[in-house]
């Protein structure tokens, strides 16, 4: 036989030995070529200005990919040299030399990867069709399906995989090179020691890396960039510090309390933990680094969004919004021109806002939330403007009572000025609270409808009251094209160059152009990475699970023969399991959970309705990063219990 | 103690039966060492994996104190191994990941044993054994006859009444295997444990006070060594080796 045939029937045995590894490497190269057909994707590119920047972040974003699916290559590799050193050794016996052993395993790694690549680029293909169907369902653009093959992404992702794959195996094949045949045949049997044998020096790194991980961690919520660096710095030393001291210590913990080691499973448990204890500590602690930076990067990214869907729904009610502080009569004027000969309106209207006598709501608001005013009194709308708004934003009408006032807001305003009571003075009137409405209603930035809220009031009371500014919402036929606006943005500039106050102008389809934009720039990336993460990390223990079926399998046979229950056994089977895998995503839910909702906190106000919503979006953050993980739990444990504990066995 | 009768044991599918173990009838009493000799393929291990419930018999029955095992349920077979039997393999059969003492307290930890007493318990007997002072090392850093004794250990530290060994001596040297056989004769001399013993080693065999000789799964002739000494019940092992034929050099 051949070297090279030897080389493809070991590859296909590892394939099957490997299948998790194989998977997460065919999904890691299909999300990396998705992305890459993103960065050279000029259809999406023009979609917005600020897309612009797109390829730049995605390329950025894959060169931390790279690195963290070559460490997932690196390791496997490495790890699949140790598992199989008896195999290499006795190639070595029997005559064929270091560097062939080398080029073998060399070779089969390649055809691996080459298969997984393959097979990568074909699902990446599928996956690029989502994200760009996604993208263009941002920016409202009709997806047609076409099978588009982008060569530049093909060669991209090969160049990607062609560093991490050329790096992992140049460093084993060093390896094989400088082993010895005794060295690879007994490689497999040992027992590995504590990486800290004192116990003095355990305790101390123990209490720092507790120490580190908590000052780490109120280090990130201070938001502060510098700080976070630092803080991000301690989190890693706690992690490294805490599972190498803590798996160090097990054996000296139970050593000396043998009652606890004897009672129940423990025995079979601790020791084949601690069998491993090496690199155990190092694994555990870099899986959990890397969990860790996937709720980050998924809660982050679920914020962004949470931020974006809000801005843009925020910004405006109106397809078009022009506000201006002018109180001259025609200062609408050069607008409405432009307006009437380029865009189809649908209904129209201007109006002002008017200003109140005092502050007195605006107070009750600053005292009882996060709410930071624009205005030294309340601002006030007439009822009649406020109904004809309505109608022409198609909400449900609603009526005032004379002697009455409402008040519009901001949803996450609204328990607080439901709870408030007190009659409103205006101009001699004295009106009564009449209830609270929160639709959408262009109030999130100074000179909308209020910063927040507007009280509406009947039109008598507001004759001789000033005027705040004025406004002209109109609702289009067409979403208002991007050269329209721009053009609106130009007359409202030269305006401003001829000494007259800033206007601010919206229009609905910009403000979603550019939340698609920032979505598109800040959360795929941050999806991408959270999803790489997960499952890079999740790969690995599995791995180490499934690669040690043949060691469990031999210790439950052994057991099975000594008299113990199969129900026992299971127990063992699982409780060992369980260890293994909830370990190392313990300290990432104390560090991502309260990042979350810190992050969330910091937040313009009203950005998020309330904390029920950043619960929320902490929930379906942990959600989505758990039913990624328990995919990778449930295969490992059915697939161990098939191996280990197979039926038939009584 | 233990009574066979007349036990079969068929392999293979309906075209292509093999008759591993053929109507094999014997008693062992509580406190025997009995050795069970034959050339490779003769059904020793067959019996003694039957024996030790591992596997099933087609036909008869196997009585351990007066207890039918055939008609014991998953369960009971579970306990019935862990309460009553002891084994000691050839390759011993020692968890790499545990030290000696782990090992022979994991018979005890399967047992339910009270982990207080764990400890105790094992040291007593690997000082019984000679081998106390290698009681924290993994199996990997001891010698084949260290591994053998912490086995021998672990096979009766529970209690446990039949001691069932699958050709311990295999895989030691002489000197190791002498030392092995004379723990064992003590294990069944001072300790009152009943012994049955696979092995096609007529040296190994001529420690025990009876030995069963099977030939193509049959019970061909059988020993007792009375008040005979060891080297001359030795011979007479050897004589009947003879008479089995073609395998001589196979047992010595």
């Amino acid at each position: 036989m051949t070297l090279s045939k030897l080389s493809l029937r070991n590859a296909r045995r590892q394939a099957r030995d490997y299948l998790v590894y194989f998977v997460t490497i065919i999904m890691a190269a299909a999300l990396v070529y998705a992305f890459n057909g993103l960065v050279f994707s000029r259809e999406l590119r023009r979609l917005g200005t600020m897309m612009d920047s797109l390829p730049l972040v995605i390329v950025l974003t894959s060169i931390v990919v790279v690195c963290i699916v070559g460490w997932l290559v690196q390791y496997t590799t490495a790890f699949m040299l140790a598992r199989r050193s008896r195999e290499l050794g006795t190639y070595i016996l029997i005559g064929l030399e270091h560097r062939q052993v080398a080029g073998l395993f060399f070779l089969e790694n390649l055809a691996v990867g080459t298969a997984a690549l393959a097979l990568g680029t074909v699902l990446g293909n599928l996956l690029f069709q989502a994200l760009r169907a996604v993208t263009l369902s941002l920016f409202h653009v009709p997806y047609v399906f076409g099978f588009s093959f982008s060569l530049k992404a093909v060669g991209l992702t090969l160049f990607y995989f062609a560093l991490i794959y050329l790096f992992a195996l140049f460093r084993c094949h060093r390896r094989i090179q400088s082993m010895k045949i005794c060295g690879l045949i007994a490689y497999d049997r040992q027992n590995e020691r504590e990486v800290i044998r004192k116990k003095r020096g355990r305790q101390k790194i123990f209490i720092a890396s507790i120490l580190s991980g908590l000052i780490g961690t109120l280090l990130l919520l201070l938001r502060h960039l510098p700080a976070g660096i630092l803080g991000a710095a301690l989190i890693i030393f706690f992690l490294y510090g805490f599972f190498i001291s803590f798996s160090s210590g097990v054996p000296s913990y139970f050593e000396k309390r043998p009652e606890k080691k004897y009672k129940n499973g423990v025995l079979l448990i601790f020791r084949t933990l601690s069998a491993k204890l090496a690199t155990m500590g190092v694994v555990m602690a870099t899986i959990s680094l890397l969990f860790t930076a996937t709720l980050i990067s998924e809660g982050s990214g679920m914020l962004f969004n949470a931020l974006f869907q809000s801005r843009s729904e925020q910004t405006t009610c109106y397809d078009l919004f022009i506000a201006s502080s002018s109180l001259e009569e025609d200062h609408f004027e050069d607008y409405l021109a432009y307006i009437d000969r380029n865009i189809s309106v649908r209904e129209s209207m201007r109006y002002d806002i008017y200003q109140g006598e005092d502050q007195q709501v605006t107070d009750h608001i600053g005292a009882a939330a996060d709410y930071w005013s624009c205005f030294d009194y309340d601002t006030l709308m007439k009822a009649s403007d406020y109904a004809a708004l309505r109608s022409m934003l198609g909400y449900p009408e609603i009526s005032l009572g004379p002697g009455q006032y409402r008040v519009h807001c901001m949803p996450y305003l609204a328990k607080i000025l439901k709870e408030y009571s007190l009659p409103l003075s205006v101009n001699r009137h004295t009106l009564a609270p009449a209830g609270v409405s929160t639709e959408s209603f262009t109030q999130s930035l100074w000179d909308g409808n209020g910063r927040g809220f507007i009280l509406v009031v009947p039109d008598e009371v507001l004759v001789s009251c000033p005027v705040s500014h004025s406004i002209y919402a109109a609702m289009t036929d067409e979403p208002v094209s991007a050269g329209q606006f721009q053009a609106l943005c130009q007359i409202r500039d030269e305006k401003d160059t001829a000494g007259g106050s800033y206007d601010t102008l919206f229009s609905k389809a910009a403000a979603e152009a550019e939340s698609a934009s920032m979505y598109a720039v800040i959360v795929f990336p941050l999806y991408y990475l959270a999803l790489v993460l997960t499952m890079v990390a999740a790969t690995i223990l599995t791995i180490q699970q499934l690669s040690e079926s043949d060691r469990y399998r031999r210790q439950f046979e052994l057991l099975r023969k000594l008299g113990m229950d199969r129900r026992e056994m299971k127990q063992v089977l699982f409780r060992q399991f369980a260890i293994f895998y909830i370990m190392p995503a313990l300290p990432p839910l104390f560090i991502g959970i309260p990042f979350i909702l810190s992050l969330g906190g910091a937040f313009d106000p009203g950005t998020l309705s309330g904390p029920a919503h950043l619960l929320m979006t902490t929930g379906s953050a942990l959600g989505s990063f758990f039913s990624i993980y328990l995919v990778y739990i449930l295969t490992a444990y059915a697939s161990l219990k098939r191996n280990v504990l197979p039926e038939p066995y009584g | 103690m233990l009574h066979v009768e007349n036990i079969e044991k068929y392999y293979g599918s309906r075209n292509n039966v093999t008759k591993a173990l053929d109507r094999i009838s014997f008693d062992v009493a509580k406190g025997e060492f009995i050795s069970i000799m034959g050339a490779s393929g003769s059904g020793k291990t067959t019996l003694l994996n039957c024996i030790s419930t591992i596997d099933t018999v087609s036909a008869g029955r196997i009585l351990l104190d007066g207890e039918n095992i055939a008609e014991l349920s998953d369960r009971q077979l579970a306990r019935f191994r862990r309460e009553r039997l002891g084994f000691v393999f050839q390759d011993f059969n020692l968890l790499d990941t545990l030290t000696l003492e782990e090992n022979i307290g994991l018979a005890l930890t399967i047992n339910h044993a009270d982990p207080q007493t764990v400890k105790t318990k094992v040291r007593e007997a690997a000082e019984q054994l000679g081998i106390q002072e290698t009681l924290d090392k993994f199996p990997y850093q001891v010698s084949g006859g260290q591994k053998q004794r912490a086995a021998c250990a672990r096979a009766m530290v529970a209690g446990q009444s039949l001691i069932l060994a699958d050709e311990p001596t295999g895989a030691l040297d002489s000197g190791a295997s002498k030392n092995l056989l004379e723990i064992m004769t003590r294990m069944n001399r001072d300790m009152g444990a009943t012994i049955l013993m696979v092995t096609h080693d007529a040296y190994s065999a001529s420690y025990a006070s009876r030995v069963l000789f099977l030939k193509d799964g049959r019970l061909f002739n059988e020993l007792i060594r009375a008040d005979r000494t060891r080297p001359v019940f030795y011979h007479e092992i050897l004589d009947v080796l003879a008479l089995l034929g073609g395998d001589i050099s196979d047992v010595i």
